[in-house]
């Protein structure tokens, strides 16, 4: 069967913004990061002079500067969906919990409700030698070469002044796009400061940018917040693993309630196809 | 209960706690590298041998020289035989 002439003129649009997007995006975006890395030390100083802030938290209003920037860029390829992301109740202090499929998550992060927020990395990302200095001044932890012991400390710490955490749990990529194990850091922390859970679900990073692919293609990228989990409400010593399983239910079933295809045309069609 | 049901008691909880694929539990699988298990998730480990094999082990010196799975399920197995003989 023929495909109709309005979806075969998107599926070409489609193939046309390939290249465009990344012809405009990815000279820009290296020239975003070269002017920020730039511009940083003297922002830090005239905000660390006029505002009073703390180092940590003028580092991570910049970074998220810096992500607010890299949307900017990718706007014209990129719909975007936001669901329940502006409520107060995702507000921190909380700790994020959201599913990783792209590098691209980081930036699409920005859209949270607070500048505010310290990420949870593995080792590896601190070699990454242009934002290193900028991860370590912002006080993102490090949850591989840490104990367990000052790890805690340093994130309860973050959490005391009002600020945010965020985990990928799953601890890397996905490569297929499904919900991988979890890890336990994210959900220890809770049951031992009583922190709320906010649990983030994206979906469509992995067609902007999937791992081993270093061009972007243009996408529907959706965020959605579910409503945070209180850990609280989980006793004993075992506390941490029910939270574990509780949140991975309820991100599963908000992914599948987002299931939709993310390739841009495709997410036409369907809006089309939902709105006849 | 026999050697072969403890072993597979073991993978069973540990599968299904960790979610962990059937063909990466080999013996000699080892826990950290292999099996991508965390400090935390050691912590977790033995409260899991615990339930499913209703005794303690946290206090155990020999526990800290675990590496791979089949060290799990040769810990387990003596440590059935040692309670057996009581």
């Amino acid at each position: 069967m023929a495909w109709p002439q309005s979806i075969r003129t998107k599926r070409l649009v489609n193939f046309l913004l390939i290249p465009l997007m990344n012809l405009t995006t990815l000279p820009l975006m290296l020239l975003w990061t070269t002017v920020g890395i730039l511009l940083f030390p003297a922002l830090f100083f005239i905000l660390k002079t006029t505002a009073h802030w703390d180092a940590e938290q003028i580092t991570r209003r910049l970074i998220w500067v810096y992500g607010r920037g890299w949307l900017a860029i990718t706007l014209p390829f990129i719909r975007s969906e936001l669901i329940g992301i502006k409520h107060d109740k995702i507000k921190p202090p909380c700790i994020y919990v959201a599913n990783h499929l792209s590098f691209f998550d980081i930036y699409c992060l920005a859209v949270l409700p607070s500048f505010n927020v310290s990420i949870v990395i593995r080792n590896w990302p601190f070699k990454m030698l242009w934002y290193a200095p900028f991860m370590h001044m912002a006080g993102y932890l490090n949850i591989e070469k840490t104990s367990w012991e000052k790890f805690s400390e340093s994130a309860a710490q973050i959490l005391s002044k009002g600020g945010a955490l965020l985990f990928f749990p799953e601890g890397h990529r996905s490569r297929d796009g499904k919900l991988q194990r979890f890890y336990s850091g994210a959900f220890k922390l809770a049951a031992e400061t009583g922190v709320k859970i906010v649990p983030l679900c994206i979906k469509g990073t992995n067609t902007v940018l999937p791992p081993d692919r270093w061009w972007l293609k243009p996408a529907k990228v959706t965020i959605k917040a579910l409503d945070p989990v209180d850990p609280k409400s989980y006793a004993g010593f075992s506390a941490h693993r029910l939270i574990k399983k509780n949140v991975k239910n309820m991100m599963i079933q908000g992914l599948n309630e987002m299931d939709f295809d993310t390739t841009l045309g495709n997410a036409d069609i369907q809006d089309s196809a939902c709105s006849s | 209960m026999t050697d072969q049901q403890i072993i597979d008691l073991i993978n069973t909880s540990l599968g299904e706690e960790f979610e962990l694929e059937k063909e990466d539990m080999k013996p000699e699988a080892l826990l950290f590298d292999d099996l991508e298990l965390d400090s935390l998730d050691i912590v977790d480990l033995v409260v899991v041998l615990e339930k499913a094999f209703q005794f303690k082990i946290r206090e155990e010196d020999s526990i800290q020289e675990i590496r791979t799975l089949g060290d799990i399920h040769r810990f387990v197995i003596n440590k059935k035989k040692q309670l057996n003989k009581q």
